[in-house]
């Protein structure tokens, strides 16, 4: 993979009224390699996901993402990055299925796609959304977060409710993203042993 | 010139306030005096409308020109401004029916126009009021003022256009017939003038009061 | 990646079908707006009866009415469409995978079916309770229809700033005020022409000026509105 796809970041800053929750963070991301970010709870590790997704705007610092040498705009980098965050939600309403057909309409993607990877995470098809467990709907969010095959994942508390099952699925799919040549920035690695660890990001409150 | 302009800003008004009561002549067909009210009222409105237009505009440049958060003072505060000067300018209009017309109120086009334009103000400040995070209440409040800007054309053009038909009884606005001598428009003028300056000057230190405040003590992290 | 103009109106197309299946599936602004309608139509023609207003004042003061119904049914359910997707978290997921103007054409296209639907319901009740008959049905159509879209136009729009911010109903009520008035004040004319059987043709025309207006600066808007 060709190292004009990048990640990098300096200087973030964002702030929630007159609390400062990211005083200046920098980092960088290459291909193949994961950056762990950890931290006690409130230091910020979400704010910078989101962030780095371009899901909040930082009020300083640069966020920079180019794949194949073009750098991105957020919009753009929006619509490309794999985002898995636990307060991401998917239609209660409808099924599975549904779902990710419904996802892979929005995203032009063909709609066998969608049932490719409810297969590979190993999800009922017809079973209603707002049915489905806890750690169903890790494994759901993890279907969503690669359904566009993007090459750069963000994920945020990636094994929240996994059992043993859950967190080998995790690993295998992260290490295939990897394999490939994807990026990573994930928060709360824990159990994970992620195999690429290139950095770690130590965020404090 | 910065420290004497506010003070050829007070000399302006006063020499506007003598001259309304003591140059320009009585309008025909008022009541006594009533008719100074003019030189106040009309100005009033009219700067409430520029309020409005400056809302607006100040927020195209905040959602188009970068999201500077000076831009988006700069609108808030207009808001504010011209809320203050709609009120003033219905009350006066007010006073000045009752004495015209024996009621303070009768749905005239232009007090219509004016109505509106103060309950287009609340809905801003109570939309501004609704959101916590500060990037999300700026982004929302400019979006709505610029709807604002949009349906303005026909909340005032459309309006006085309706509400004749639906009130034929209405009394036809004065203002639009007045023949007015020389004099009274050179008053009127001069008091617009005033009244405009005075808004954008008071624009200003509203604008720097709330830079002020966006300043205070940043990046102070939870204990 | 470019969006092609086919996969634009197939997001649009995608978005509008998942309102309807979700819709139809817990049927929650069907049942409060088409109640609520019903409900006020009810109260009119019992407190008013068909005989209850002077019938020189009719053709005047039950146009009005109508639209008064239709924009208070409108208000109870068209605000949900922005407001529950940021109450259920999904509204994360939209951000990160639709494009904003395909998605807000498509909440726009289930607006405007929904409100198609609670006029459906509403005017031809109105009329008979009310024992109004209609000089110029077509007029009457076309004033319905272009009515129609400019609420659901401003309403969505109104819904997408209400969405993020707390308070929803009642700020949605005080938001939309203003913006809705010119448009409910020419529809009324316009209704009242078509009832009464002359003229009406100026405000039908702005009323085409208004939609057209409001649609085109909330697709304007909308991306500023919905992402950061």
């Amino acid at each position: 993979m060709p190292a004009t796809t990048l990640l990098e970041f300096s200087g973030v800053v964002r702030a929630f009224g007159r609390l400062r929750v990211l005083g200046g963070v920098s980092g960088r991301v290459a291909p193949g390699t994961v950056l762990a970010v950890t931290g006690p709870n409130g230091s910020g590790k979400s704010t910078l996901l989101k962030c780095l997704a371009g899901l909040l705007a930082p009020d300083a610092g640069r966020i920079d993402y180019r794949e194949e040498g073009v750098t991105l705009d957020t919009a753009t980098r929006r619509r490309r990055v794999g985002f898995l965050s636990p307060d991401l939600a998917l239609y209660e309403e409808l099924t599975v299925e549904e779902n990710l057909h419904f996802f892979c309409r929005l995203r032009a993607l063909p709609a066998s796609r969608g049932g490719e990877l409810r297969e590979r995470v190993g999800l009922p098809a017809t079973r209603r959304c707002g049915a489905l467990s806890s750690g169903m709907r890790q494994r759901l969010r993890w279907a969503f977060a690669l359904l566009h095959r993007p090459r750069l994942l963000l994920l945020d508390e990636p094994l929240e409710h996994f059992d043993a099952g859950g967190v080998e699925l995790a690993r295998d799919l992260l290490g295939e993203h990897l394999a490939g040549g994807g990026l990573a920035v994930v928060a709360n690695p824990s159990r994970l042993e992620l195999p690429h660890v290139a950095d770690r990001l130590e965020l404090a409150l | 010139m910065r420290k004497i302009a506010p003070w050829l800003l007070w000399i302006w008004i006063m020499v506007v306030i003598w001259a309304a009561f003591f140059y320009a002549p009585l309008a025909e067909g008022f009541v006594g005096q009533s008719s100074r009210i003019l030189f106040f009222h009309v100005p009033m409105a009219w700067v409430s409308f520029v309020a409005f237009l400056a809302a607006g505009a100040w927020s195209i440049r905040f959602l188009a020109g970068g999201r500077r958060v000076a831009h988006d003072h700069a609108a808030s505060a207009a808001v504010e401004l011209g809320l203050l000067f709609c009120v003033l300018a219905t009350v006066t209009g007010a006073l000045w029916a009752r004495v015209m017309w024996g009621a303070f109120w009768n749905w005239d086009p232009r007090q219509t126009s004016i109505v509106l334009a103060m309950i287009f103000y609340a809905a801003y400040l109570a939309l501004r009021s609704a959101v916590e995070e500060p990037e999300t209440r700026r982004r929302l409040a400019a979006a709505y003022a610029v709807l604002g800007l949009v349906v303005a054309p026909f909340l005032f053009f459309v309006l006085p256009r309706l509400t004749f038909s639906l009130h034929p009884d209405t009394v036809v606005n004065l203002r639009g017939r007045i023949e007015m001598e020389s004099r009274m428009r050179q008053v009127l003028a001069a008091s617009s003038l005033a009244f405009t300056v005075l808004f954008f000057w008071i624009h200003r230190i509203q604008v720097r009061l709330k830079a002020r405040a966006e300043r205070a003590p940043l990046g102070r992290t939870r204990p | 990646m470019s969006r092609t103009a086919s996969s634009w109106l197939s997001e649009a197309a995608a978005v509008f079908a998942k309102e309807w299946r979700c819709e139809l599936r817990t049927r929650y602004a069907l049942n409060t707006v088409l109640l609520f309608a019903f409900t006020t139509l009810v109260m009119v023609s019992v407190a008013l009866g068909p005989m209850g207003v002077d019938s020189a004042a009719r053709a005047t003061v039950l146009p009005m009415l109508l639209w008064l119904i239709l924009l208070f049914a409108a208000a109870a359910g068209l605000p949900r469409v922005f407001g529950h997707e940021e109450e259920k978290h999904t509204a994360t997921a939209l951000r990160l995978a639709a494009t904003p103007s395909a998605l807000f054409c498509g909440k726009l296209a289930f607006s405007l079916t929904l409100f198609a639907a609670i006029e459906a319901l509403t005017a031809p009740l109105f009329l008979a309770m009310m024992q109004l008959p209609v000089a110029a049905p077509g007029r009457f159509l076309a004033t319905l229809v272009l009515g129609g879209w400019g609420l659901a136009a401003a309403s969505t729009l109104v819904a997408a700033i209400v969405g993020q911010a707390r308070g929803q109903s009642t700020l949605f009520a005080v938001l939309s005020f203003p913006v809705l008035l010119p448009l409910l004040l020419l529809a009324i004319e316009a209704t009242r022409a078509a009832v009464g059987g002359g003229g009406g043709a100026d405000s039908l025309s702005r009323l085409v000026l208004y939609d057209a207006a409001m649609t085109v600066v909330s697709l304007m808007l909308f991306p500023a509105i919905w992402n950061p």
